[in-house]
């Protein structure tokens, strides 16, 4: 069994985004039911969380953006830059403890605490964009656990895969000309879902050409084309580049009864393309994972796919 | 339309079009008279016809060209093409370019003195533009009956959620009496917007399902 962290703190529940906004506090409570009525919790580490250093946030935050989100959320504002982006007075806080939460993770990783690790958090981060708050996203939570992992404990190359349904185009866009973070993203077509990017020919730019890859899903499909991907695709691109530490955008919003999406993934089919992933973690990364939730709505779904993500952490 | 053309003059040789074409990335000069009536269009594609193969990667060492020197724009250009003018729409120049088969259409005034040009690319510029992909959004597919009000209610209830739009395109659908509705919505949280629609009585289709009825 793996020694598996789990990061979940109740002030993660305090980012308000006010009455029937899908991004909501019942998630992360649905998410904690999940593991906890399955006896999971004994079973893991649990990792409280503590507020970023501003110093990490701003490795992939403009300060004007962190600045202006800031005083948005002190003047009492219930949106940021977009009407999607609900927010409450807690929200600025939620969000650096939600950094700062999984940077603690990430030592422990590299310490040799624990061997892998589930983050449930919010606010969600694959949006975020360097200086744009976007899809209920504000600080990109998996980009700045790159840049510490890199700049703190000498990694150099980092893997990410996003199986969230929707394209994370902050973190593309972040990484998108540096050929040492590897951003792989399956997503539901871009012609059709939200945010519109995430299409094959992006495949970064500069030095970073070739290190981002981009698998629109259309929608109606679901486990064998997902499966058929990460063993065709998938396991051969990170075989190539050989990734260090992999870092995960859990989405559970391709689910087939989530309704943010087109696409049908089943709970079982959740399971196995973890198994995929972790497996890939022990071929080039001893192990070294640190899965962080992204988005996934449908509140009687939640608690399953939460108990059995963290299910096939254990049992790596 | 781009307003600073580059031109070429009926004289010069097609090494020179040549040349101009890779440096500035486009694919059509419009051939003009020194008081800038246009005369012709010449596009990459006369280039290639009359150069030997073996020649059209090398225009940027004159050495073995200047051989062809002997070939001018008025030889290979078509004379008179098909114009826009200056009061012409971005409709009547998507129309035209489908109908002509051409690439780009110089814009003259009524001098026959040119102005401009707008090419395929900025048709397509334009369409990004009017289909609002540019910017963060999830498209719909709404199935309504064919009568007047239907447009209405959809846009009701969708500002009522006070969601913005980046576009609406209607189209026809397979059923008589039918309209395929695409709204293109600048958000993420389409979830409460499509059971709204769903419980006034309309169908949510998948985009998908209509797009490969339509291509195929």
């Amino acid at each position: 069994m793996k020694r598996t962290g789990f990061l979940y703190d109740e002030r993660y529940l305090l980012h308000d985004t006010g009455p029937s906004h899908p991004e909501a506090p019942e998630r992360l409570r649905a998410i904690y039911k999940g593991i906890k009525e399955a006896g999971l919790l004994p079973r893991l580490t649990p990792i409280q969380a503590s507020r970023a250093d501003l110093k990490w946030i701003e490795t992939v935050h403009d300060k004007n953006y962190i600045h202006r989100f800031k005083t948005a959320c002190q003047s009492g504002k219930t949106t940021f830059e977009y009407p999607d982006n609900q927010m409450c007075a807690e929200t600025y806080e939620s969000a650096l403890l939600a950094v700062g939460g999984i940077l603690d993770t990430a030592r422990l990783l590299m310490n040799d605490e624990i061997d892998n690790a589930f983050c449930a958090v919010r606010p969600p981060g694959h949006h975020a964009e360097r200086d744009k708050a976007m899809g209920f996203c504000y600080f990109n939570n998996v980009a700045i656990a790159a840049r510490y992992l890199q700049m703190e404990w000498g990694i150099r190359k980092i893997g990410i895969i996003d199986f969230d349904v929707h394209h994370g185009n902050g973190t593309q866009h972040i990484f998108e000309q540096d050929p040492s973070v590897f951003y792989y993203s399956m997503h539901e077509h871009p012609s059709f879902a939200y945010p519109g990017t995430g299409r094959v020919f992006e495949k970064g730019s500069g030095p970073g050409v070739g290190v981002t890859r981009n698998y629109p899903i259309l929608p109606g499909q679901g486990d064998s084309d997902y499966i058929y991907l990460i063993e065709h695709d998938f396991f051969p691109t990170f075989d190539r580049f050989e990734p260090e530490v992999i870092l995960v955008s859990a989405g559970f919003d391709a689910h087939a009864d989530d309704d943010m999406s087109g696409i049908k993934l089943s709970t079982e089919g959740f399971s196995r393309m973890m198994k995929e992933i972790v497996q890939m973690a022990e071929n080039h990364a001893d192990g070294r994972l640190i899965s962080v939730l992204e988005g996934g709505y449908c509140l009687e779904r939640l608690p399953e796919l939460a108990k059995n993500h963290v299910e096939v952490l254990l049992n790596a | 339309m781009t307003q600073n053309v580059v031109t070429i003059e009926k004289e010069a040789d097609i090494i020179e079009a040549a040349r101009k074409m890779k440096r500035h990335g486009f694919r059509h000069l419009p051939v003009v008279e020194t008081d800038h009536r246009l005369i012709g269009i010449v596009t990459d594609r006369d280039i290639r016809s009359a150069l030997p193969s073996s020649q059209i990667s090398d225009t940027r060492d004159g050495g073995e060209l200047t051989g062809l020197a002997g070939i001018k724009i008025i030889d290979i250009m078509t004379p008179d093409p098909v114009t826009a003018s200056l009061s012409d729409t971005i409709q009547d120049a998507l129309l035209l370019i489908q109908e002509k088969k051409v690439g780009a259409l110089p814009v003259v005034d009524e001098q026959g003195v040119l102005k401009g040009i707008i090419s395929v690319r900025d048709l397509l510029r334009a369409f990004v533009h009017v289909l609002g992909i540019g910017e963060p959004g999830t498209l719909l597919c709404i199935i309504v009956e064919e009568k007047i009000g239907q447009l209405k209610k959809i846009v009701d209830a969708i500002t009522e959620e006070n969601i913005s739009f980046g576009s609406v395109l209607v189209s026809r659908y397979w059923e008589e009496n039918k309209r395929a509705v695409f709204p293109y919505l600048l958000t993420q949280n389409i979830a409460p917007i499509k059971r709204k629609l769903k419980k006034m009585g309309y169908t949510l289709l998948d985009p998908m399902d209509w797009y490969i009825d339509q291509v195929s």
